[in-house]
């Protein structure tokens, strides 16, 4: 396996098959991460209120608490750590719920290890990015919107919203590319770090939602522009 | 079999009801035109006699009873229909269930498969690993076991192999077995009474029976767990009560525990994984044996029993346990002549 340059990052590992459990703990201590394991949805949570994780990986079925509970009550403490679910659950509803609620990626079983591992690279190089980006102007402001990247607040005009993370870095990603076509391509690759042709859709959904959050008419949008056949650009 | 002649039997209904509406209809329409013929022919003349004729009646009181037909049939339609729903949902969480059921162990022998081929995992890592994927590959097999042997026993395909047995002897050696099996010791299993009657069983199906009650009480027990099994007789059965200090069922899921498919979804349960077929299977072996299974739990928390009553051979059900040895004595000779 390559050397790894995320060594040390802490990984609460939550799934209630010993069996499983193990195997990952081996292979995610050996990867240089500080392993925790949580058997139930109850464990889970007393582990998040006592310490912060730089990555969250998630079973569905759990007993006390299934893994959707568990993702959005994560998400209102930790509004950032990325979390990767995975399970044997592969029907399409299970995947949008679980995305909508805020999980950054869905792996189902059975799975890759080194897949797995790549993915969990991939979170968490997003999240140094977006850390590193975010740190350097945590507040940005653009028409009557006012964004804070480090707690994913933003103030539309006299309304108080709320990011998710995946909302926060493709908005992110559009405001340093700044007068510049991007490509979905790119944005699935940079902030998804999916390489694939087929789910360009997943960031058209992500775009309207913007849109209906900070243009002051979605139809016709002013920041947030369509360019045709090539992507968006983020005008102001 | 059953269910095609549940389903001719909606069938005939449906149609019987169709047959019924149609015969309403056409009678209504026979009385209504032959009334207007009477009317045009003789006018308000005969008006009153008219509507005291006795075809009016008739019609009322058969048009009546082809309606209450009709109602029933639909009645029944609507109830078949029901529990046709209710069993598609059942199905579709079974197979949502086994989806899992048999993913999870084996994503974990993938996982063990590719780390022991990507990495230099020590020896006794190695030894670790794949004593885990054995159990995985276990589990597998057990789950397998658990849908073909259903199916066999619906389909009566199950060949039993009937013994003749010392009740005490073939419970307290099933229990040794769970005991090393589960890795119970004596601090976890109670054992009460004893009997001194004999039995006819298949030890492989009785098996089945005792792993499914054990698995269970070590699946919904919180912390340790504690299992008592009392056995004791009447005249005509030898009963083996087997109860839990477990998270108990409730009364209404205590109705339905025996169903095919049926899952208990407890927000406060340890266990979230399992087809729904064990205890279904156990009461299917249970029957097949001549005998009757129940449970009864004071609710949440207050832990579970198990009454497993099995007739006492000589003593009960005397015809149904010969034709069982008998059918067995049937096929040993057909599997030894074969081997000569």
């Amino acid at each position: 396996m390559n050397k790894n340059i995320y060594t040390g990052s802490r990984i609460l590992l939550v799934e209630d098959e010993d069996s499983l459990a193990i195997g990952l703990e081996y292979n995610l201590s050996e990867e240089g991460y500080i392993v925790e394991r949580a058997a139930d949805g109850e464990e889970a949570l007393e582990y998040i209120k006592k310490d912060e994780y730089d990555l969250i990986i998630l079973d569905i079925m759990l007993p006390y608490l299934d893994g959707f509970e568990l993702a959005k009550l994560i998400r209102l403490r930790f509004p950032k750590v990325p979390i990767l679910i995975l399970t044997a659950k592969t029907g399409i509803k299970d995947r949008i719920k679980g995305l909508e609620l805020g999980a950054d990626d869905y792996l189902t079983k059975p799975f890759h290890l080194e897949e797995l591992l790549l993915r969990l690279k991939g979170m968490l190089r997003r999240k140094m990015w977006y850390k590193s980006a975010t740190d350097s102007k945590p507040i940005y402001r653009f028409g009557e919107n006012e964004i804070n990247f480090v707690d994913l607040t933003c103030q539309v005009g006299k309304d108080k919203i709320r990011l998710t993370v995946l909302e926060a870095m493709v908005l992110k990603y559009l405001l340093e590319h700044k007068d510049k076509i991007v490509t979905r391509k790119e944005l699935l690759e940079k902030v998804w770090n999916i390489h694939s042709e087929v789910e360009t859709r997943t960031i058209d959904n992500f775009i309207a939602r913007l849109r209906k959050y900070f243009e002051p008419n979605p139809a016709k949008p002013i920041y947030i522009l369509s360019i045709r056949s090539a992507g968006y650009m983020f005008k102001e | 079999m059953k269910k095609s002649n549940t389903l001719i039997y909606h069938v005939l209904v449906f149609i019987l009801a169709q047959i019924a509406w149609f015969s309403l209809l056409g009678l209504w329409i026979y009385w209504y035109i032959s009334n207007y013929i009477i009317i045009n022919q003789f006018g308000d003349r005969l008006s009153s006699q008219i509507i005291s004729q006795s075809i009016n009646v008739e019609a009322l009181i058969s048009g009546l009873i082809l309606l209450v037909v009709i109602s029933v049939g639909m009645f029944l339609i609507f109830i078949y229909l029901t529990k046709q729903m209710n069993l598609t949902r059942l199905y579709d969480n079974f197979i949502a269930n086994v989806t899992h059921e048999l993913k999870s162990p084996l994503s974990s022998i993938q996982l063990y498969l590719e780390t022991l081929y990507a990495r230099n995992v020590p020896g006794p890592k190695q030894k670790d690993f794949i004593s885990l994927m054995i159990k995985d590959t276990e589990r597998l097999n057990n789950l397998i076991n658990s849908i073909l042997d259903i199916s066999g026993i619906e389909q009566k395909k199950i060949a039993y192999n009937y013994q003749v047995c010392s009740a005490d002897e073939i419970i307290n050696t099933l229990i040794s077995d769970a005991k090393m099996q589960f890795k119970l010791t004596d601090k976890h299993i109670k054992i009460e009474g004893g009997t001194n009657c004999q039995i006819v069983v298949d030890r492989r199906a009785l098996r089945i029976v005792f792993n499914n009650l054990f698995d269970n009480a070590i699946k919904y027990s919180r912390e340790t767990v504690h299992i008592t099994i009392r056995f004791s007789s009447n005249l005509k059965y030898f009963i083996l009560d087997f109860s839990d200090l477990g998270i108990g069922i409730s009364i209404k899921d205590q109705k339905k525990i025996f169903n095919k498919f049926h899952r208990i979804y407890n927000i406060d349960s340890p266990n979230v994984k399992g087809t729904g077929l064990g205890l279904y299977w156990v009461k299917e072996i249970i029957k097949a044996h001549g005998g009757r299974i129940s449970v009864f739990s004071k609710g949440q928390d207050c832990g579970t029993t198990f009454r497993i009553e099995l007739p006492i051979y000589l003593h009960s059900k005397k015809r149904y346990i010969k034709q069982l040895l008998k059918i067995t004595q049937k096929r040993r000779k057909l599997v030894d002549s074969y081997r000569e």
